[in-house]
């Protein structure tokens, strides 16, 4: 199994959401984020004071998959959350030991 | 009896049978009401059996012990599941020693058979007592049966020590009792609103309904003990069928949820909810086929929030007996209240956090009755933050059919319902005229969102109910907030402040989501016609239904545009394109922040109040970089030119030509009338070229300016207002083809000149005229008012002049921002004109103690270049600085 960690624009999440359950990959994780890469950010002036935008917003989306999906899913998120453009973000993928469904302790892959 | 069977065995044995009988007989649609005491009865039999046999093995148990049964099984109200609260009673000839083996032989028995057990052995002088750090046990025993044992010891606990005990101890029990609710109100968020909510606990479940009872117990028996005072009054014979028909709908969803889940689970969750409203739970239910409207877990839903609240309303009202200093959570009254008021001229007087109506009077009428008074009334609830007194409540409901038939609507409706939704405790107020039915009177389009519910994982609240929180969501941005959120609700109450129309912004809440009524797919399309209706009733002006119209037809066009990329310019210019105005802009920044905040606690976080005030920023910035590029043309047919020729007709071509070359924003931001007055100012510029508007107010008077332009127009305007001592608020100036000047001030009369001497107010205009006409100098107004000493301020504003060439395609854009004082605006456009500069679009505004001005300058007819706008920055800074002293 393996787990995906991708951080991409939140403009993009909801074409990642409907690609990943169109393949198959029924649950994932939502978190809102903020961070940047080599973007960093801009100024904004309003009424004579400074805004600065150092970390910009993000989302960070997980799921675990099996080991045959990985490639499928990761695809699929290029595919959706690609511009082009500096700050389309980064996904990240490292392998997972177990996963246990705490209703009715189905383990393995049989849990995702 | 079988080998191995004890006579306990059996006893259980039946009792069980009778508990699949009492199942099946719900099954087959046996009430709630029918079902806890059937099991209550079988519960009786079982343990009267029970005792019988150990009475007969332990003679000593013959007398001076009683069973009494206590709580819900006190009241013979036992739920399927339910624990079972037993005391034996011990009268001082049986110690506990002698009877501690049978007893718990008795509670073996029925632990062995199933049954949660909550024994409790007492002496009678015990039982007797009041313990304060067992206030839970005392109100155990408001409710208490005699099941078995001895008669005597049971009477004279019943009716001689309990009664003694309460009339002695009543108050500090009903102190207990109201800390316990308001606590265990406060664990529930102090709403009745949740997902999945536990209908025992949750306000407006089943402890509420105790409490009520408990309540009016207590009080009856402090009453007892005060001779003369009257005792609780009963509530009308609708509420009471309303109280009865909530109570009995939670006894059947309860036992239904304790046969399902076989435990005492008192949560009605989704899957509960579902099957509940497949099954047709409810009182009255009988297995009809089912249609997909009256099986639907929302509609089902529906109705447990609408009994749900009859029982919050209710314990509100036995609220009643708890003093004004034991009152917590949202039971609290306000701390400052008139004491001992006499009746007011009015028809109502606040006395004790109470808002209480004067009593009929013979040829005045009942008050209650008088639409102004009511309505008056609830203004100042939502002024004070008082609660409605029960009586005054009682006498309204009442006299509905005659408010209805003498409401009067327009204006005078208006004036008071502006001044409920502006008041501190707007929502509180507009909960309890919705609870009376008197919300319904004044706007019906209200109906159709009562106890409606969106059923999903994100909508905690019905429909009405978020109104109601987004409502006191915009109330909480007027005062400073503590935890993650008190940074963002500091900055959006700052735009709060600013909002001109913040009646409308509190109606547009009020009436947003009334289209969700009626389920045609486009809920904000649909609440802006049912709007436009309200609108008509309340007569507001062409500019204000507009407003009000446009902010909830687009009232969710902004969370639409946080779902794209933000800092995207495309985003940005095709949702300023849909609020047009920096005013609509506001309102609508504010609506979403507490629309978003009202579907859950928890939906708005930090990272949406970022995003929201980041799109916020941006589109604000690009409404005041755009005004100067954004003109009327000579199209015929544009919309906004329509609306204007609307209120002159006949005069197509002329209104045509004067407002060719105005930016959009001056037709965006004034009425039609107001645009029809500058156009009939010009009109006159054959008698006189200044023609001068005046409108004196105690807050934020106005001066319109309507002229051919010229060299030093705005400083002069400026300069004469500043001579006058009037502290210019916000300002500006638009020009069109012709070259005629509109430009508006809106100032503060700082030294009071006006507002003490209302001769001055001709004197006034005649001098600003005069300045204008070239008759007078500016200066000479202002050498003549000396400056005096200037109060430190509060604030240190740093002054800053920023240039941006690419705002519009034919004008340079300077923003000035500085510590706002008297003669600043003057000082600025002086600098201005001293550069030849031509001030194409001025926008000027103060934020506390900061000046804002933006404005659009040429120089030669184009754009200024990099020499220019630094050496324009020098004498800018140099202006500000010598006016500062």
């Amino acid at each position: 199994m393996q787990k995906i960690e991708a951080v991409i624009q939140p403009s993009k999440l909801d074409a990642v959401k409907d690609a990943l359950v169109e393949i198959g990959v029924q649950g994932m994780t939502i978190t809102e984020a903020r961070g940047h890469g080599r973007q960093k950010g801009h100024t904004e002036f309003y009424r004579g004071r400074e805004y600065s935008v150092d970390l910009l917003p993000k989302v960070k989306l997980e799921t675990v998959v099996a080991d045959e999906m990985l490639d499928k899913a990761v695809q699929a998120i290029i595919t959706v959350a690609r511009t082009g453009t500096i700050g389309d973000g980064k996904i990240f993928v490292t392998k997972i030991d177990e996963a246990i469904r705490i209703r009715n302790d189905e383990r393995g892959e049989m849990a995702l | 009896m079988q080998e191995n069977e004890t006579p306990g065995n059996g006893m259980c044995g039946e009792y069980q049978r009778r508990m699949l009988e009492i199942r099946g007989a719900f099954e087959a649609g046996a009430t709630g009401s029918a079902t806890i005491a059937a099991r209550s009865k079988a519960m009786d039999e079982l343990i009267r059996g029970l005792w019988a046999q150990a009475v007969k093995d332990t003679p000593a148990l013959r007398s001076g012990i009683a069973l009494v049964a206590l709580g819900g099984y006190g009241r013979s109200e036992l739920f399927p599941y339910s624990d079972v609260d037993l005391m034996y009673l011990l009268d001082g000839k049986v110690s506990e020693k002698e009877v501690k083996l049978p007893i718990r032989r008795i509670s073996q028995e029925l632990w062995d058979c199933g049954i949660r057990l909550s024994p409790q052995t007492r002496k009678r002088s015990e039982a007797e007592k009041f313990d304060a750090d067992n206030v839970e046990f005392a109100l155990a025993l408001l409710d208490h049966r005699l099941l078995a044992g001895d008669a005597a010891v049971y009477e004279r606990f019943a009716r001689v020590g309990l009664p003694k005990m309460l009339e002695r101890e009543s108050k500090a029990i009903m102190t207990g009792l109201a800390e316990l609710t308001f606590e265990r109100h406060k664990k529930y968020g102090e709403t009745l609103f949740h997902l999945e909510p536990s209908i025992k606990d949750c306000p407006g479940g089943l402890r509420d309904v105790h409490v009520c009872a408990w309540l009016k117990t207590l009080a009856d028996a402090d009453s007892g003990t005060k001779s003369g005072e009257p005792s609780m009054s009963g509530l009308a014979v609708g509420d009471r069928e309303e109280f009865a028909q909530a109570v009995e709908f939670l006894f059947v969803v309860r036992c239904f949820l304790h046969f399902r889940h076989e435990r005492d689970d008192n949560t009605l969750d989704w899957q509960a909810q579902d099957a509940a409203a497949r099954e047709l739970v409810g009182p009255g239910r009988t297995r009809t086929t089912w249609n997909e409207s009256t099986a639907s877990a929302a509609y089902w839903m529906r109705l447990y929030f609408r009994h749900a609240r009859s029982v919050e309303r209710r314990l509100t009202q036995m609220l009643d007996v708890v003093p004004a200093k034991q009152r917590a959570g949202r039971w609290s009254l306000p701390a400052k209240t008139r004491r001992g008021a006499e009746p007011s001229p009015v028809g109502f007087r606040v006395e004790g956090g109470r808002a209480i109506l004067n009593a009929a009077a013979g040829v005045g009428g009942d008050p209650a009755q008088d639409p102004e008074v009511v309505l008056q009334l609830f203004a100042t609830m939502s002024k004070v933050g008082c609660i409605l007194d029960r009586a005054s409540e009682e006498r309204m409901s009442q006299a509905l059919p005659m408010l209805s038939s003498h409401l009067e609507e327009g204006p005078v409706l208006w004036r008071h319902l502006r001044e409920i939704l502006l008041g501190a405790h707007a929502g509180k107020t507009l909960r309890a005229m919705h609870a009376l039915g008197f919300l319904e009177l004044l706007i019906p389009e209200f109906h159709g969102i009562d106890a409606l519910v969106i059923r999903d994982a994100y909508h905690r609240y019905t429909v009405d109910e978020h109104t109601m929180v987004l409502i006191d969501t915009l109330h909480g941005l007027e005062t400073p907030q503590q935890g993650s959120m008190g940074e963002w609700a500091t900055r959006f109450g700052g735009i709060l402040r600013d909002v001109q129309h913040q009646d409308l912004l509190y109606l547009g809440g009020l009436l947003h989501d009334t289209g969700k009524g009626r389920s045609t797919g486009d809920h904000a399309g649909e609440s802006a016609r049912m709007a436009e209706s309200v609108a008509g009733r309340l007569e507001l002006d062409a500019y204000e239904s507009e407003l009000l119209l446009g902010l909830i037809r687009n009232h969710l066009e902004m969370s639409a545009a946080l779902r794209r990329d933000i800092f995207d310019l495309e985003t940005v210019r095709a949702f300023a394109g849909k609020v047009q105005t920096p005013e609509a802009l506001r309102m609508l920044t504010l609506f979403t922040y507490s629309d978003i905040h009202a579907v859950h606690p928890d939906a708005l976080t930090p990272w949406k109040a970022e995003n929201l005030w980041r799109l916020y920023l941006a589109t604000a910035n690009y409404l005041d970089r755009s005004v100067d590029d954004e003109r009327v043309g000579a199209r015929v047919g544009k919309e906004l030119v329509h609306r204007v020729v609307a209120v002159m007709p006949g005069k197509r071509p002329q209104i045509e030509a004067f407002l060719e070359g105005f930016p959009e924003r001056y037709l965006r931001t004034r009425t039609p009338e107001q645009v029809r007055m500058h156009f009939e100012m010009a009109e006159r510029f054959a008698e006189d070229k200044v023609q001068i508007g005046f409108h004196y107010s105690p807050g934020t008077s106005e001066v319109t300016l309507v002229t051919p332009d010229r060299a030093l127009l705005f400083s002069d305007l400026a300069g004469a207002l500043a001579g006058w001592g009037m502290n210019i608020v916000t300002a500006d100036a638009f020009s069109n083809r012709q070259g005629i000047v509109v430009d508006n001030f809106r100032f503060t009369d700082t030294f009071r000149t006006l507002e003490m001497n209302t001769s001055e107010h001709a004197n006034f205009v005649a001098s600003v005229h005069d300045v204008m006409a070239g008759r007078i100098a500016a200066e000479k107004l202002l050498t003549g008012r000396r400056r005096g000493r200037r109060k430190a301020p509060k604030i240190v504003v740093q002054t800053r002049v920023d240039f941006d060439d690419e705002a519009s395609s034919h004008s340079t854009l300077l923003q000035v921002v500085a510590q706002d004082m008297p003669g600043l605006l003057r000082a600025v456009s002086l600098a201005l004109a001293g550069q030849g500069c031509n001030i194409e679009v001025a926008l000027v505004d103060t934020e506390g103690e900061t000046a804002i001005d933006v404005f659009y300058i040429t120089r030669g007819g184009g754009k200024l270049d990099a020499d220019q706008c630094k050496d324009l920055k020098k004498a800018l800074l140099a202006g500000i600085e010598a006016n500062a002293g």
